[in-house]
C-alpha cells in the first residue's frame, strides 16, 4: 500500500429515496489497524461498508480501498477484500463443504488448506446444511469463507449482533488470531462497545449519518476527561474543550469534554473515562446534532 | 461462476427435469401404441385424395380410441410455464435472501454473477422447451398427418413457440421479482400473467398475426381443402361471399332468413392453411422470445444498477 491508508473516505454520503443514510463522512484507515465502526442502529455503518465493498455506489463524495474506486475497480478490488455482510447471508440449502467449493470456485486466491483447517478447528462437519447451523456457527462459516480469499482487508458488519455472550467471544478470537497470524487491516461495525476494546486499536463513531470521532484508541480513551464540580455553566471550559455531554444535577455539573492540552480549572475534579462511557456520550449527542 | 450457479440452480433444474421425465413417462408407451395402431391400420394410404371408402371409419376409429390421451395435450401448456417461472427462482431467491451480498463480494463482479446466473437459467429453460418439442412433436405424428398442425392442441407444441413460452415467464418472473423482491409471490404472479396472456393470445391475436385466406364456392362443389387448415369461420354465404346467419326449423313470419334447407347456394370460409404454419410460428416466437429477452434485460439492468 503506498498511501498506508486501507480505506479514504472523502466527503463520502448515500441517499436513499429522501433520507441520507450517510452524510459527508471523511475518514481514513490505516493499514494494519483494527478499526471498530460504532454508532446506535440507523447511523450509517451499514452503508459505509456497502460503499466500502462496491454493494452501494455514492451519492456524494467518494471512497477509495486499497487504492481502488470499489465499483469502477471492481475486478481489481474483490480479490482482495474479505466481506461478511450483516446477518452473514449464506445459501441455507448448502451444505459447509458445498459452501466452502462455492468459495473455491468463485475465487483465484481461495486458500483451500486454511479454510478447511479452520472449520474443523471451530467444530464444524462438512456435510452438515448450512442452514441448520445455529447463528455462531454460520458467522464462523461467513468469516471461513471471507478469510480463505486471504483478503488484504476484511470488512465485518455486525458480525457479533445476532450471536449469544459466548460465540461473540469465541468470534472475536478467532478474529484476533487471524489479526495475529496474518496482520490484515480489519474493520468491524458494531453497536455493542463492550467487545470491542479488546480486539480494536482503532475506533470510529458514527451517529446520525455522521463522523462524530475517529482515530487511535489510546488517544480517544487518553483525550478525554470527565469534570464534576459546582453547578456552573460549562461555557468557560468549552472555550478551551470540546465539551461532548453536559448534564446537571441541583448542584453538580458533570462535563464529558475532549480535553485540548491539560485542564487547569481548579473548580473541577478530574476523572478518567472509559471507551463505553465516552462511546454513549458522542451517541447522545445525536439530538444536539440534529438540531 | 457456472459451477457455483448450476449448484445454486440444481433443485429448479431437477424438477424441471422430473417433468419432463413424467411427460416422457406418459407419452412414450402411448405414442408407441398409437404409431402402431397407425400403421397396422394402414392409415397413411387414407391420406391420398383418392383413399378407400373405408378410411374415414378407419380413422374415425382410430381418433376415438386416442381421443382420451389426445385431449389431454392442452394441460402440457402448463409445462414451459411451470418451468420458466421456477427458473427464476434461483435469481430471486438470491436477491430476497440478501445472499447476494456474499455472492458480490467474492471475486467476481455482480455483472458476471447475474450473466451467469440468467444465462443459467435461459440454457435450462431453452433446453426444457427443445426437449418438450422433440417429445410432443414425435408423439403426435399420425394424428399430424391425419390433421395437420393448425389445431392449437398441436401447434402449441411444435415448431419454435415454446421456445418463447418457456422464456417469457422467466422473463416476466425475473423483471418481477427483482423490482418486487419478493420471490414466491412474484413466482405466481408471474404465472397468473403468463396464463392470462396466452389464453388472450391463443383465442384473439394468433389468428391475426397473418392475414387469413378467404374462399367462397358453390356449395355441394368440393371447396379448398380445410382438413388440416384452422378454419376461423365457414358457413353458407351469399355469392359475395358473406355469411348469412340462418336457424334451421319451423317458419313463421318475423323470422326472415329461416329456411328448413342450408339457404344460398354459395360456402364461405376464412381459414389459415397449413402453409400459414411457419409464418404464425415465426411471428408468435419473435414475439413472446422478444419480450422476454427485453424483460431479462430489465431484470439483469434493474439489478445491476438498483440493489445493494
Amino acid at each position: 500500500m503506498s498511501t498506508g491508508l486501507a480505506l479514504v473516505a472523502d466527503g463520502l454520503g448515500k441517499r436513499y429515496g429522501s433520507k441520507w443514510a450517510l452524510r459527508d463522512c471523511t475518514l481514513e484507515i490505516p493499514t494494519g489497524s483494527v478499526t471498530a465502526l460504532v454508532g446506535p442502529n440507523g447511523a450509517g455503518k451499514t452503508t459505509l461498508l456497502q460503499l466500502a465493498v462496491g454493494l452501494a455506489e455514492p451519492t456524494t463524495g467518494s471512497v477509495r480501498v486499497l487504492d481502488c474506486s470499489p465499483r469502477a475497480d471492481a475486478q481489481a478490488m474483490l480479490p482482495r477484500i474479505g466481506f461478511v455482510a450483516q446477518e452473514h447471508p449464506l445459501y441455507r440449502g448448502l451444505t459447509v463443504r458445498e459452501t466452502l467449493d462455492l468459495g473455491r470456485q468463485l475465487n483465484p486466491g481461495w486458500d483451500e488448506a486454511l479454510a478447511s483447517e479452520r472449520i474443523e478447528r471451530v467444530g464444524l462437519a462438512a456435510r452438515q446444511k448450512v442452514g441448520k447451523l445455529s447463528g455462531g456457527q454460520q458467522a464462523q462459516v461467513a468469516l471461513t469463507l471471507a478469510l480463505a480469499k486471504r483478503p488484504e482487508l476484511l470488512l465485518l458488519d455486525e458480525p457479533v449482533a445476532s450471536l449469544d455472550p459466548l460465540a461473540r467471544r469465541e468470534f472475536l478470537t478467532s478474529v484476533m488470531e487471524v489479526v495475529a497470524e496474518r496482520g490484515i487491516t480489519v474493520v468491524l461495525s458494531s453497536h455493542i462497545v463492550a467487545d470491542l476494546e479488546r480486539v480494536c486499536d482503532h475506533l470510529i463513531i458514527l451517529s446520525h449519518a455522521r463522523t462524530q470521532l475517529a482515530g487511535p484508541i489510546e488517544e480517544i480513551v487518553s483525550s478525554h476527561r470527565l469534570l464534576t464540580g459546582p453547578r456552573s455553566d460549562p461555557a468557560a471550559v468549552a472555550r478551551v474543550h470540546n465539551v461532548v455531554r453536559a448534564s446537571h444535577t441541583e448542584r453538580q455539573t458533570t462535563l464529558l469534554v475532549q480535553a485540548n492540552g491539560h485542564v487547569y480549572d481548579s473548580s473541577w475534579e478530574l476523572h478518567d473515562v472509559d471507551l463505553e462511557e465516552i462511546v454513549l456520550a458522542y451517541m447522545g449527542q445525536r439530538e444536539e446534532v440534529a438540531a | 461462476m457456472i459451477r457455483a450457479g448450476w449448484r445454486l440452480q440444481r433443485t429448479e433444474t431437477l424438477v424441471t427435469a422430473g417433468m419432463l421425465a413424467a411427460l416422457a413417462l406418459l407419452l412414450i408407451p402411448t405414442g408407441l401404441q398409437m404409431s402402431s395402431a397407425y400403421h397396422h391400420d394402414g392409415l397413411s394410404a387414407c391420406l391420398s385424395p383418392n383413399a378407400s371408402f373405408g378410411c374415414g371409419r378407419a380413422v374415425e376409429s382410430f381418433m376415438s380410441r386416442f381421443s382420451g390421451i389426445y385431449s389431454l395435450a392442452g394441460w402440457f401448456n402448463f409445462v414451459p410455464a411451470l418451468a420458466g417461472v421456477l427458473l427464476a427462482a434461483p435469481f430471486l431467491l438470491e436477491l430476497e435472501q440478501g445472499t447476494f451480498r456474499l455472492a458480490w463480494t467474492q471475486s467476481i463482479t455482480r455483472g458476471r454473477w447475474i450473466a451467469g446466473k440468467l444465462g443459467l437459467a435461459i440454457g435450462v429453460a431453452l433446453s426444457a422447451a427443445l426437449i418438450l418439442t422433440l417429445l410432443i412433436t414425435w408423439w403426435r405424428t399420425p394424428f399430424v398427418h391425419l390433421q395437420g398442425r393448425m389445431g392449437a392442441n398441436v401447434y402449441d407444441f411444435e415448431g419454435t413457440v415454446v421456445f418463447g413460452y418457456a422464456l417469457f415467464p422467466l422473463g416476466l418472473a425475473a423483471a418481477l421479482g427483482a423490482v418486487w423482491r419478493r420471490a414466491v409471490p412474484a413466482l405466481i404472479v408471474s404465472f397468473g400473467v403468463y396464463v392470462g396472456v396466452r389464453v388472450f393470445f391463443d383465442s384473439w391475436v394468433r389468428q391475426r398475426l397473418v392475414a387469413p385466406l378467404t374462399a367462397t364456392w358453390k356449395a355441394k362443389t368440393s371447396g379448398p381443402d380445410l382438413s388440416h387448415a384452422w378454419v376461423l369461420a365457414e358457413g353458407p354465404s351469399g355469392p359475395s361471399g358473406h355469411i348469412i346467419p340462418f336457424h334451421i326449423g319451423p317458419c313463421f313470419p318475423g323470422r326472415p332468413r329461416c329456411t328448413l334447407n342450408p339457404p344460398g347456394h354459395y360456402m364461405h370460409a376464412v381459414y389459415h392453411p397449413a402453409s400459414h404454419f411457419w409464418p404464425l410460428q415465426g411471428i408468435e416466437t419473435a414475439i413472446f422470445a422478444g419480450v422476454a429477452l427485453v424483460l431479462l434485460a430489465f431484470a439483469a439492468w434493474w439489478t445491476h444498477e438498483r440493489v445493494a
